[in-house]
């Protein structure tokens, strides 16, 4: 376990390079004079060329790389060019928010999900799996947005249970728990159907496996077969999903931060390149990057865990 | 000769034969497949069947649809806040919501799985083509669409790229998983064994085997190519006005969410179809020409 | 079914208990933040509204956008020549840290915002300064190079808020981002952007303007400013109770929401900001006089303001709305009619001749101007329907479409025919020498308007000693670039405020359109 961990790390470095440079060039090839951004609308050709050299924008590509990654070393990500905030401490602002809501999301959707695809399993071709893998598949189908409205329209406005609008606070506190609730059940509902389908299909194929046999076979109630041995085995496809669909879970995240005035990365993200906001768009690249490998590594984990196979080679 | 004969029989697996039959046979995948054919023909045939031209607005705003209070026969689905035709900028929205998924899809599908099959076959080209994967898989489609969009500015192209991008990696991994299963066969050390070129064995041999997988992973990524392209769309990335896209129109829409909510439900609605159906359908076509493989 | 709507009642009544932490506590929604809160680093209404509330100018203006009245002095003086303003103190002010206010600290606002090294993007609007200084802790003294007649109007400005000189220093860069402390009616607690900025009422105020029945202390112990940029969610937000007042609704809610029972809505009588598209007049689409005549004749902006905006706007005519000081009446004969077959036949006339699509075509000119708007669902509305409004006389508009930031970069560019602004202004002279100066080419002057005639005025205009020979001068510059139809006047917006009935209704202000302004008659119903 320990030597996959290094594995994973050592091979992570030239993701995080390519991650870094990729961000670099894409952001210079984008349209829009940082300079112009930093100084505002109503700024002189002066304030802009005078900002131009403060920032070292007048040298060559190669060098703003090296000066660029220089920094990043030193954990310096730079200043906002609009709010003229530190990148860090707006990045460290709005990570808390969204890794709470994927957790909101995530606690309870993929539970449910295994619970439902379980279920289907077992009882296979009757109409409780029909059911349950209609309502799956017709959860798949549905835009995000769409969710969100709904469930605002529905939980806000008409039975007005629940607020829609900004973060009530950290998630231990009942306000922001209420505040929390709606996006957490929009982009937890896009993420049961896919956990539901997964975990079906691999206990169906886990309860045809040998030792799932002989354990029948050794007279253990169905109850126990499916808990203790076909369960455990089929998760570990489930958790390989979690790993591959964190980018549709923040695809989810964005537009759910957006809808609700959520104030998560996704969001922040979203600003950031919409408004050219440079050196924020590359800190949150770069964070969101790395965010894909230590879930990835959390994943490479759980697998370790799950499966004792996996744990000797 | 024989050498060929042999692989072509290891080729054909029988359940595929007489696929459509048994896909025909599954009412839900019947359903799907006929209401699935039904959108796309009438997307297809938008100029033609819209009763308006879907940029042109009337002083007509937000009318409810037919059925509703105040709704009115000229417009069936109603109009939306700038007194456009909601019926005649859904045929064409639907086009091209369906257009974007389909290009983005052939496209990076393509490209993913010609990678993913030379990993297969060339193993010294193996490390470096999942290595890139992987360094791709770390920027979500959605991100990726919004670098894009700040490099060439809001529209159509910058989402089918970044949709298409992010199909890459996913099916370099499928086709790859799939390819070096057909590797281990006796048939392609048979063939190698016969002396055909690699350019042969490749294709003949790894891609025949292969293409049905790929077909599958391409349909069901279908659908969630839609939904992401739609996401774009609704944060104001995709297409621009006054053309029509779905995604578009429902983002367009909720701003009337209160007052007319049609406007967002009713393009709303047709991304879920399009979507329901087409998973509906891959699943159905998964089940029929490759029962293995269900992830 | 009972017990569902008790559940659903007990809820309801939670979310308003929510504030209940603090004696009095509202939520304000807004569409959009600032980039920060330091008066001389941003131009952002979203930061206007904030630091009216935080900080406090030498003068204030009445709602009427005319009468200039005591703020934190009590009474000025203007030198014969006009330049030299004597600026007498209260001494009685504090700064929300507990620091007494003095002249010096006036000083040192003045000078930041003039100091080349702030980079100050409005310093312009503090006039040509010799010198300011502060003879004593009460008295300050205004010395202009060259007259300035807007001066008085620019210093209730903003940008014109008395900053606290020690935190400024000891905040370096942060100064605006992590506090800013003013002698305000309410005091900085907290910002995280894009989310949410909080304000406590500033113990000991006594220094409201006149105008305001409340002249001491705030009503309200917290405000809660809450960025929310979806219009459907700000208006609902409003109809459940969890915001209580704001400033951005969506003009289509307006009209449910005045019928709403928990809901007031109130609307400023006159309008101080004014959406309108101007023309690069040296570009070859929209060179030709005739073509600007015949665009300004073709769009229908009294049915714009109706069927777009519901009735909350007005259709806009003219360039500044008619109740602008210095606005010439005698104008509005001049403005062209909307007459779209006239237009039609104007064009024919110069010589435009529709080709095989209906666009028109002159010396192998496309009638196809490229227009630069901003993103969002105003310019959206505004500029698809010009679009349509020009193609029945042949023109077709091009929009592009760009986020703030960006926008701003590209319009200083000349890649374009036309572009899409909105701005505010407290007077015609407020509006003309931001736009019209030779000077300001290619920016904010982006129709490269370069009249020699035009720079005289304006600067006869400045220079003015008494009111008729500015307003004359102003009323110069009004005719001759309505003349030359350089803009398309759309609409004038004026200020809308949506509220809750526990609130008191309040008289929106139109400052730089920071309609709560110092936010003092913010007030709970018993």
């Amino acid at each position: 376990m320990i030597n996959a961990l290094v594995n994973r790390l050592l091979l992570s470095i030239p993701v995080l390079i390519g991650v870094v440079i990729f961000g670099f060039l894409l952001i210079k090839m984008a349209p829009g004079d940082p300079a112009q951004i930093m100084a505002g609308p109503a700024a002189t050709p002066e304030i802009i060329a005078r900002i131009r050299e403060q920032m070292g924008l007048d040298q060559p590509l190669i060098v703003q790389l090296g000066r660029y990654a220089e920094r990043l070393i030193q954990g310096d990500l730079g200043r906002s060019l609009i709010s003229n905030r530190s990148v860090a401490s707006e990045l460290g602002a709005a990570i808390g928010p969204t890794v709470e809501l994927m957790i909101a999301s995530l606690i309870w959707a993929v539970p449910l999900g295994i619970g439902m695809g379980t279920i289907a399993a077992v009882k296979r071709g009757s109409w409780v799996d029909r059911a349950i893998m209609a309502v799956s598949v017709a959860g798949v189908s549905l835009p995000i947005f769409f969710i969100a409205l709904v469930l605002m329209q529905f939980l806000g406005v008409t039975l007005q249970i629940l607020p829609f609008m900004g973060r009530g606070g950290p998630l231990w506190t009942v306000d922001g728990l209420r505040h929390v609730a709606i996006p957490a059940l929009s982009l937890g509902l896009i993420f049961v159907g896919p956990v539901a389908r997964m975990t079906r299909s691999s206990v169906l194929e886990v309860l045809r496996l040998d030792h799932v046999r002989t354990a029948r076979a050794k007279g253990l109630t169905e109850r126990r077969v499916i808990l203790r041995h076909a369960l455990r085995n089929a998760l570990i496809p489930v958790v390989t999903l979690i790993g591959l669909q964190a980018g549709y879970l923040l695809g989810g995240a964005v537009v759910t931060e957006t809808i609700f005035s959520y104030p998560g990365i996704g969001r922040l993200a979203v600003g950031a390149i919409l408004s050219s906001d440079f050196p924020l768009a590359q800190g949150t690249l770069l964070v969101l990057a790395l965010g894909f490998i230590i879930i990835n590594m959390i994943v490479d984990m759980l697998y370790a865990i799950l499966d004792p196979r996996a744990q000797k080679s | 000769m024989s050498a060929v004969d042999a692989a072509a029989a290891v080729e054909a697996a029988p359940a595929r034969r007489h696929w459509f039959v048994a896909l025909m046979r599954d009412p839900a995948a019947a359903i799907a497949i006929i209401v699935f054919v039904l959108i796309a023909v009438a997307a297809a045939l938008a100029p033609w069947l819209a009763p308006y031209d879907p940029t042109e607005s009337t002083r007509n705003m937000m009318l409810p649809p037919v059925w509703a209070e105040r709704g009115i026969p000229e417009h069936l689905l109603g109009t939306d806040g700038q007194g456009r035709d909601i019926l005649s900028r859904l045929l064409y929205g639907t086009r091209m919501t369906l257009l974007i998924g389909l290009i983005a899809v052939v496209a990076g599908g393509g490209i993913g799985s010609l990678l993913g099959l030379l990993a297969a076959f060339y193993s010294r080209l193996d490390p470096w083509i999942m290595r890139s994967a992987d360094v791709m898989l770390s920027f979500p489609a959605i991100l990726l669409g919004l670098a894009l969009v700040a490099v060439m500015g809001a529209g159509i192209m910058p989402v089918i790229l970044a949709l298409a991008i992010a199909t890459v990696p996913d099916s370099a991994r499928i086709a790859r998983s799939v390819a070096v299963g057909v590797m281990k066969q006796e048939f392609v050390e048979a063939g190698r064994a016969v002396g055909l070129s690699d350019r042969t064995l490749f294709t003949r041999y790894l891609l025949r085997n292969c293409i049905s997988s790929i077909m599958i992973f391409m349909s069901l990524r279908f659908g969630q190519v839609i939904l992401l392209g739609s996401a774009l769309s609704f944060l104001g990335l995709g297409a621009r006005p006054p053309a029509s896209e779905l995604g578009m129109m429902a983002s367009q829409g909720r701003d009337f969410m209160l007052f007319a909510p049609h406007i967002a439900i009713i393009p709303s609605l047709a991304i879920f179809v399009i979507v329901l159906t087409a998973n509906v359908a891959g699943d159905a076509l998964r089940d029929v020409l490759d029962p293995r493989m269900r992830s | 079914m009972k017990t569902k709507k008790t559940l659903g009642l007990a809820a309801a009544a939670s979310i308003t208990a929510l504030s209940g932490a603090w004696a009095s506590e509202i939520n304000i929604a807004r569409e959009m933040d600032a980039n920060n809160y330091d008066p001389h680093k941003t131009t952002a209404l979203a930061a206007a509204e904030i630091l009216f509330m935080l900080g406090d100018t030498l003068i204030a203006i009445e709602p009427d956008m005319q009468t200039i009245t005591p703020g934190l002095a009590t009474s000025w003086e203007m030198s014969e020549d006009g330049l030299t303003y004597t600026f007498k103190l209260r001494d009685d002010v504090k700064f929300c840290d507990g620091r007494a206010m003095t002249a010096d600290d006036v000083v040192y606002s003045f000078s930041r915002w003039l100091d080349p090294a702030t980079n100050s993007p409005v310093n312009w609007r503090a006039g040509e300064v010799e010198s300011i200084t502060a003879p004593d802790a009460t008295t300050v003294v205004y010395k202009l190079k060259s007259p300035f007649s807007e001066l008085l109007y620019q210093l209730t400005q903003s940008f014109a808020t008395i900053i606290d000189k020690n935190q400024v220093e000891a905040m370096g860069a942060d100064f605006g981002i992590q506090g800013m402390n003013g002698t305000g009616p309410y005091c900085w607690e907290s910002w995280n952007p894009r989310d949410q900025l909080t304000m406590t009422k500033h113990a000991g105020y006594a220094w409201g303007p006149d105008f305001y029945e409340n002249k001491g202390e705030a009503q309200i112990d917290r405000l809660v400013w809450q960025v929310v940029p979806e219009e459907n969610t700000r208006t609902i937000a409003l109809m459940t109770d969890q915001t209580q007042i704001t400033q951005y609704v969506p003009y289509i809610a307006l009209e449910q929401l005045k019928s709403a029972p928990n809901v007031n809505v109130v609307q400023s009588d006159s309008a101080f900001w004014t959406y309108f598209i101007g023309f690069k007049i040296d570009k070859d689409t929209v060179a030709d006089p005739a073509v600007r005549r015949a665009i300004n004749m073709a769009v229908d902006q009294d049915a714009l303001a109706q069927g777009q905006f519901f009735g909350g706007v007005l259709g806009a005519h003219s360039y500044i709305s008619p109740e602008t000081k210095d606005w010439d009446p005698a104008l509005e004969a001049e403005l062209p009619p909307y007459d779209p077959a006239a237009a039609n036949a104007l064009l024919d006339e110069a010589g435009w001749v529709p080709g095989s699509d209906g666009i028109r075509v002159k010396d192998g000119v496309r009638l196809a101007p490229v227009g630069y708007f901003f993103t969002g669902s105003t310019w959206q509305k505004l500029s698809e329907y010009t679009q349509a409004e020009l193609r029945k006389i042949g023109v077709d508009l091009q929009i592009e479409v760009f986020d703030a930031t960006v926008a701003w970069g590209k319009m200083a560019t000349q890649e374009f025919d036309a572009f899409g602004m909105s701005y505010p202004y407290v007077s015609a002279g407020d509006a003309l020498n931001l736009y019209f100066p030779s000077t300001n080419i290619p920016t904010p002057n982006r129709m490269n308007w370069d009249d020699a005639e035009t720079d005289q005025w304006l600067d006869e205009g400045k220079a003015a000693l008494d009111d008729a020979t500015r307003a004359g001068a102003y009323s110069k510059v009004l005719h001759k670039v309505h003349d030359a139809n350089v803009w398309l006047p759309l609409i004038h917006e004026p200020r809308t405020i949506v509220s809750s009935t526990r609130l008191a209704p309040i008289v929106p202000h139109s400052n730089y359109g920071a309609a709560l302004y110092k936010g003092l008659d913010l007030k709970l119903v018993e």
